[in-house]
């Protein structure tokens, strides 16, 4: 695992929280949800243009986080990594048994982006941030925007390949080997 | 994905490396999915390739602006988990939700704990004695913090620091309960509105331990004739070793 949680800053005192919701700790949860749920809210909305939507999927999401806390693992990933892969699961979740999707999620969250200071201090890492910039900054630009288009607007390899109008092995190639190569990057500048 | 496992196509990946990345990554649709979530359940070998795309992706939420949430997510939220837990047991009246929605603040008598909690100095703290002294942080179902209780065994006592002020308005009064495991609340009596003491009468002690959680209802003067809460629960809170 690459992103380990002593790597991640707030990690251990995002955990501490977490233990804590695990034995019914309502306050320590609402300390957790307060520190995670700006960024955990970006991700699914992203994915989920409809604001009451993503809205349903987030409380979905800390509901499942609160019952789930006991096995929560900090060995095997981050809490933040923890949440934010069972959010982004639900919102895809939800995004394929609608079927089809309204477009330009992008504008529409940069509009109303939590612009509070420190909001995010213990869930954001900088470095983080620009590592991964500059491995996708490594690739075919358009292997680098397939790779954001899936990512971070839940979109299958159909889509995306009609989209782009290449077929869509082609497709899967770029953004599988796209992949593979930025994990590489960042492994190696971990 | 018609290629054998153990042979790599021409992207350099085995089919189950593919999976886990297209998984992970979250391109799948909803039959591959839920194909995949069957391997990740039985197979430990596909968890691990899956995981390891997962933390692999991570920083890329980096790259997402935050987006604060509306207030009632939470508020949906906090009604949602306090009937998960502390009483998390199979049936029993107890956990009906609309008993445990009340947990929400509302009504008269939960404003005025409430404030004379922000408003009264703590009362000096029990001596202690024999026996296991122990705390509990009562929190109303947003998890805001409501009323420290601590109860002293030498005593026999519950003291609240500070629920004594005597504000409570009308015919209701705050009724203490103790909750242990899968048992249903059992009373502890009406809390004393004249000191910030609460005493328990003698047969009533044997709940209160570690793990057990206290909980305060608004009830009728002279308190639930039911033997459970009747009125809204406005605050839990679970007792620990002090």
């Amino acid at each position: 695992m690459s992103v380990g949680s002593a790597r991640t800053p707030g990690g251990a005192a995002l955990a501490a929280l977490l233990a804590r919701s695990a034995d019914g700790d309502a306050a320590a949860f609402r300390q957790f949800y307060d520190l995670t749920s700006a960024k955990l809210f970006g991700v699914i909305a992203r994915i989920l243009p409809e604001r009451g939507e993503a809205e349903d999927v987030l409380q979905e999401v800390y509901v499942t986080v609160w019952r789930k806390a006991a096995e929560f693992d900090p060995a095997r990933a981050s809490p933040i990594t923890w949440t934010a892969t069972i959010a982004r699961n639900r919102a895809i979740d939800r995004l394929r048994a609608r079927g089809s999707r309204p477009s330009a999620p992008l504008a529409e969250a940069a509009e109303v982006a939590d612009t509070r200071p420190g909001a995010d201090t213990l869930v954001s890492n900088q470095q983080d941030a620009a590592r991964v910039q500059s491995a996708l900054g490594l690739l075919d630009p358009r292997h680098a925007d397939a790779i954001r288009a899936c990512y971070f607007d839940g979109l299958t390899y159909e889509t995306l390949a009609l989209r782009e109008n290449v077929p869509v092995g082609t497709l899967k190639s770029w953004v599988r080997r796209g992949l593979v190569k930025m994990r590489h990057a960042l492994e190696a500048a971990a | 994905m018609t290629t054998p496992d153990t042979i790599p196509d021409d992207d350099g990946m085995t089919s189950d490396q593919q999976m886990a990345l297209d998984y992970a990554l979250g391109t799948l649709d909803r039959a591959e999915r839920r194909s995949a979530e069957m391997r990740l359940r039985s197979d430990p070998a596909f968890r691990a390739l899956v995981a390891g795309w997962q933390a692999a992706l991570a920083p890329l939420d980096e790259l997402t602006p935050p987006l604060a949430p509306p207030p009632g997510v939470w508020d949906a939220i906090a009604a949602e988990i306090a009937p998960a837990r502390p009483t998390a047991v199979n049936g029993g009246w107890w956990q009906n939700l609309s008993l445990w929605r009340g947990l929400a603040i509302g009504g008269p008598v939960a404003a005025a704990l409430a404030v004379a909690v922000v408003t009264t100095p703590l009362s000096a703290p029990a001596p202690v004695a024999a026996g296991e002294r122990l705390v509990a942080t009562l929190s109303a179902s947003d998890g805001t913090p409501l009323i420290a209780a601590s109860y002293d065994p030498a005593r026999g006592a519950v003291s609240f620091a500070p629920v004594a002020a005597p504000t409570a308005t009308g015919d209701k009064v705050p009724e203490l309960w103790v909750i242990e495991g899968k048992q249903p609340p059992r009373s502890l009596g009406v809390i004393d509105r004249a000191d910030g003491s609460h005493a328990i009468p003698a047969g009533r002690l044997a709940g209160l331990k570690p793990g057990s959680v206290l909980a305060i209802s608004i009830e009728p003067l002279g308190g639930s004739t039911t033997g459970a809460p009747t009125g809204p629960v406005i605050a839990t809170g679970v007792l620990s070793a002090a």
